[in-house]
């Protein structure tokens, strides 16, 4: 009892033992160096708190917020309407697997430009780059958990006179969903990389902008600040989605017996 | 006798143009009310058969007909139980949902529909189960949901692929007596044909077993079962008689010479 009841303390602590180490050789090391390019982690956690809770700062991460969620939706409702589509007819798949396959290959990053010169420099080029970008990991996933359905439940269906549309959205949507809540789970990380990159170019707010403009005033705490506030961002959404996800498919986790 | 419920004739799958068809020459009549068993190897066709009787796959000659009506895609008026019950019940949807699923397009009330639900639930032996999920249940029970749900929408024939292939032998024995109650109700006995590699299971259930055998697949032997009703998992497994008609299945399977006529049958 002892024992197992230490090693589930061995875990955590380690955990916290590493972030400490990391941040002190950090602090160390940037106290040695002693140059306005690297700050200590004590100034740049200063910095984090005085700037965090500001309305300036909290209005980039919305702005950066609403394209980040404009973008996911866009993107998983197209990919997961055409991932059930190339799921579950042969024929479509034939159709449109060069064609995505092609598309798949460009990174989102590379339309940047493009998507700029077609919609102008406001968010709905933004939040093309995030959809488009979003598009295909959903649409994968999709398209896979449809074609892994048993035969059963595919017979089951015709036995039961289940016509298209009700097959797509009352058979295969639930019986895909733990594939497609994969699809959706890499969709969450990827979008704040690409809502990041998008606000590189050409943009007035959000938290892209927010870090470029910081990086040319050569307020480098304030910069290493905001890569921070991404960190914990990033960490934040990736547990939300995992208690979603908890959520949605409680019969798939209970049923394989977890 | 009256009109066949299930007419089959001349009944040939091939999936490839090379190589032996996986069925061939099959012709048979199920009548109304009739509980027919075809026994068969694993492999052996069993399940082609009845993908073509339901209208799951189509022939490559020969024809299905069901109340005289040609099966050309799954008719109402059949039923299937698969042997898989953790694949074919749907994980997302409660026992209820499941059972209710067939009804989903019927015009009478909701109370109605619940009410059979009920009602079918109660048949198979799962009174107030309707709230849990089928991962929450034993195979047993989940196979009994999945027959439920095969005879809520009250089938003319109700088609039943190996379904207790996948359960310990006590569980067996119970689903076997559930197939015979169901067969035996007295307001709407459901006709069944039962597609099984055990031979004992099929001379037990059946009035009548059918021996699919050889590659490609054909009947080669009817037997009339005639072991009186209602029956008796002890008493008539140990009747001379059922161990007799095992017998002489046992070497109509390992021999698929074409019989017509045997010793046993009458």
């Amino acid at each position: 009892m002892k024992t197992s009841a230490a090693r589930r303390l061995v875990g955590p602590a380690l955990g916290v033992l590493v972030f400490v180490a990391v941040t002190g050789i950090w602090q160390l090391w940037a106290g040695a160096e002693d140059s306005f390019l690297v700050p200590t982690a004590s100034e740049v956690a200063k910095r984090a708190w005085d700037v965090w809770p500001t309305s300036d700062f909290l209005s980039e991460v919305g702005q950066s917020m609403k394209r980040y969620a404009a973008g996911f939706a866009i993107a998983a409702a197209i990919g997961i309407a055409l991932g059930l589509l190339v799921g579950a007819s042969h024929a479509a798949r034939r159709t449109l697997d060069p064609f995505l396959e092609c598309l798949r290959a460009v990174p989102a990053i590379a339309i940047v430009p493009a998507a700029i010169l077609i919609l102008g420099l406001g968010d709905a080029s933004r939040i093309a780059v995030i959809a488009f970008g979003l598009c295909f990991p959903i649409l994968v996933n999709t398209a896979e958990g449809v074609r892994g359905i048993p035969l059963e439940v595919r017979d089951t269906a015709s036995m039961l006179h289940v016509g298209r549309v009700e097959r797509a959205s009352r058979i295969y949507l639930p019986a895909a969903l733990p594939s497609i809540m994969a699809g959706l789970r890499i969709a969450v990380s990827l979008g704040l990389v690409l809502v990041i990159v998008s606000e590189f170019v050409g943009e007035q707010n959000g938290i892209g902008y927010y870090l470029i403009i910081q990086q040319s005033k050569f307020d480098y705490p304030a910069l290493y600040a905001g890569i921070l506030f991404l960190g914990l961002l990033g960490y934040l959404l990736n547990r939300l989605f995992l208690l979603v996800e908890r959520r949605v498919l409680a019969w798939h986790y209970r049923a394989a017996g977890e | 006798m009256s009109e066949p419920v299930l007419r089959v004739s001349c009944l040939e799958k091939r999936y490839s143009d090379v190589g032996p068809a996986a069925i061939a020459d099959v012709t048979f009549d199920v009548f109304g009310g009739e509980l027919l068993a075809v026994v068969g190897r694993s492999g052996g066709g069993k399940t082609t058969l009845l993908r073509l009787l339901c209208g799951l796959t189509p022939p490559t000659t020969g024809s299905v007909h069901l109340d005289g009506r040609l099966v050309s895609s799954p008719p109402r008026e059949a039923a299937i139980v698969f042997q898989d019950y953790s694949r074919s019940l749907f994980p997302w949807l409660n026992v209820g949902s499941n059972v209710m699923f067939p009804l989903r397009r019927e015009r009478e009330p909701h109370s109605e529909k619940h009410a059979r639900v009920e009602a079918v639930l109660a048949e198979v032996g799962l009174e107030g189960v309707g709230k849990k999920y089928p991962w929450q249940l034993s195979g047993g029970m989940q196979q009994r949901v999945a027959i439920a749900r095969a005879l809520v929408s009250r089938p003319e024939i109700l088609l039943l692929d190996e379904p207790f292939a996948s359960v310990d032998a006590l569980t067996r024995a119970e689903l076997q007596d559930l197939v015979l109650r169901l067969h035996e109700l007295q307001e709407h006995g459901v006709t069944i044909l039962h597609v099984t590699h055990d031979i004992d299971e099929a001379v037990y259930l059946a009035d009548r077993v059918l021996v699919l055998s050889g590659t490609p697949g054909r009947i080669v032997a009817s037997v009339d079962v005639g072991l009186p009703r209602p029956r008796k998992q002890t008493e008539t497994r140990s009747s001379s008689r059922f161990l007799a008609l095992r017998n002489e299945l046992h070497g109509l399977i390992a021999a698929p010479e074409p019989v017509q006529s045997t010793p046993a049958s009458r």
